[in-house]
């Protein structure tokens, strides 16, 4: 019975992700952004040679990088596009349906407040794989075609911890959609807390070993542990990072259910 | 590597035409909403002019949710 709600719920969700176009665009311009990082790298002494601002016979010789860091690279690409994209898309979740009063038609009926605000957020999870499934796909392939084949124990555990990371931001975003009344102000302090996150993990590496903000980092490391061994010192320990935000994610859906309860309607 | 003309037209035009399939989406999406934020031609021309980025401004701001 308790399962049958949530499906409904979810299945509104999805509903919505179809009919505002985001379970097309979302994935297409992750799948873009993942395609040209690579293609772009390898022509860039092309590009470069045709840009025509150059002096006659100037030679240009850029090293064409490993195939590891191209998809280091694509990596940093996700973490800023990418995580723009995901919380613009995410912004307006809760804040608009509360505005509309959706929210509170939707709880006038026997719904618990923590069923409404997860199946927001599972499908949100769902729309994030899918696009960043589609991009980091398109960044493998063509690494793969013009580079060289990428290890794929690494590339599925960086894979998994950026995607953990990219479900992280999300969960911020819905959450601030739950307090705030804007969707832009929700969007706004989800990517200031990221930047701050992963601005002072970089800082501080060991002292921030277990914030979330290490993700990023420990995805991309798993590129360069293949490259370089001898670096297999330095590098972090993903699991703790990964386990912080899993347990970050479970207290925003908790806050962001009662958020919900507090207010189900604004004015 | 070097790679010949009809190589790198196999690398290019998958992207191209994801691109494409972006670009058109949100043209026709925006010929068949009937109202948007600001007039119409301004979102067209954005999202012809801005690459990947116009469409997806029009995606996230463009539409009127009721």
């Amino acid at each position: 019975m308790m399962m049958n709600k949530w499906l409904v719920l979810f299945s509104k969700e999805w509903m919505e992700l179809v009919r505002s176009y985001k379970l097309l665009w979302v994935p297409l311009v992750f799948i873009l952004y993942g395609a040209m990082q690579p293609v772009t790298t390898y022509f860039l002494p092309d590009i470069l040679a045709n840009a025509g601002n150059l002096p006659e016979g100037a030679v240009i010789s850029i090293p064409l990088p490993t195939a590891e860091e191209v998809m280091a690279t694509t990596l940093q690409q996700f973490g800023t596009i990418g995580l723009l994209i995901v919380a613009l898309s995410v912004m307006g979740g809760i804040s608009a349906e509360r505005t509309s009063g959706v929210t509170a038609i939707i709880l006038v009926k026997p719904i618990s407040h923590f069923a409404y605000v997860s199946a927001k957020w599972s499908a949100m999870l769902v729309l994030i794989l899918i696009a960043f499934a589609g991009g980091f796909g398109a960044a493998w392939y063509y690494t793969a075609a013009l580079f060289k084949n990428v290890d794929w124990h690494s590339s599925l555990l960086a894979f998994l911890l950026f995607a953990l990371w990219l479900g992280f931001v999300g969960s911020l975003t819905l959450l601030f959609s739950a307090l705030l009344r804007s969707g832009a102000a929700a969007a706004a302090c989800a990517l200031g807390i990221a930047a701050a996150l992963a601005l002072t993990a970089s800082a501080f590496p060991k002292a921030l070993a277990a914030s979330p903000g290490m993700l990023p980092q420990a995805a991309a490391e798993r590129f360069a542990a293949t490259a370089t061994a001898s670096a297999a010192g330095a590098i972090a320990n993903p699991w703790l990072p990964a386990a912080t935000a899993l347990l970050a994610m479970a207290a925003v859906l908790a806050i962001a259910a009662w958020a919900v309860r507090r207010r189900p309607t604004l004015d | 590597m070097d790679l010949t003309n009809s190589q790198i037209m196999t690398i290019i035009l998958p992207i191209a035409f994801i691109q494409l399939a972006l670009t058109i989406t949100a043209l026709v999406v925006c010929a068949r909403a009937e109202q948007t934020r600001g007039p119409k031609w301004m979102w067209v021309l954005i999202i012809l002019l801005v690459n990947i980025i116009g469409a997806v401004l029009f995606f996230i701001f463009g539409r009127r949710q009721d």
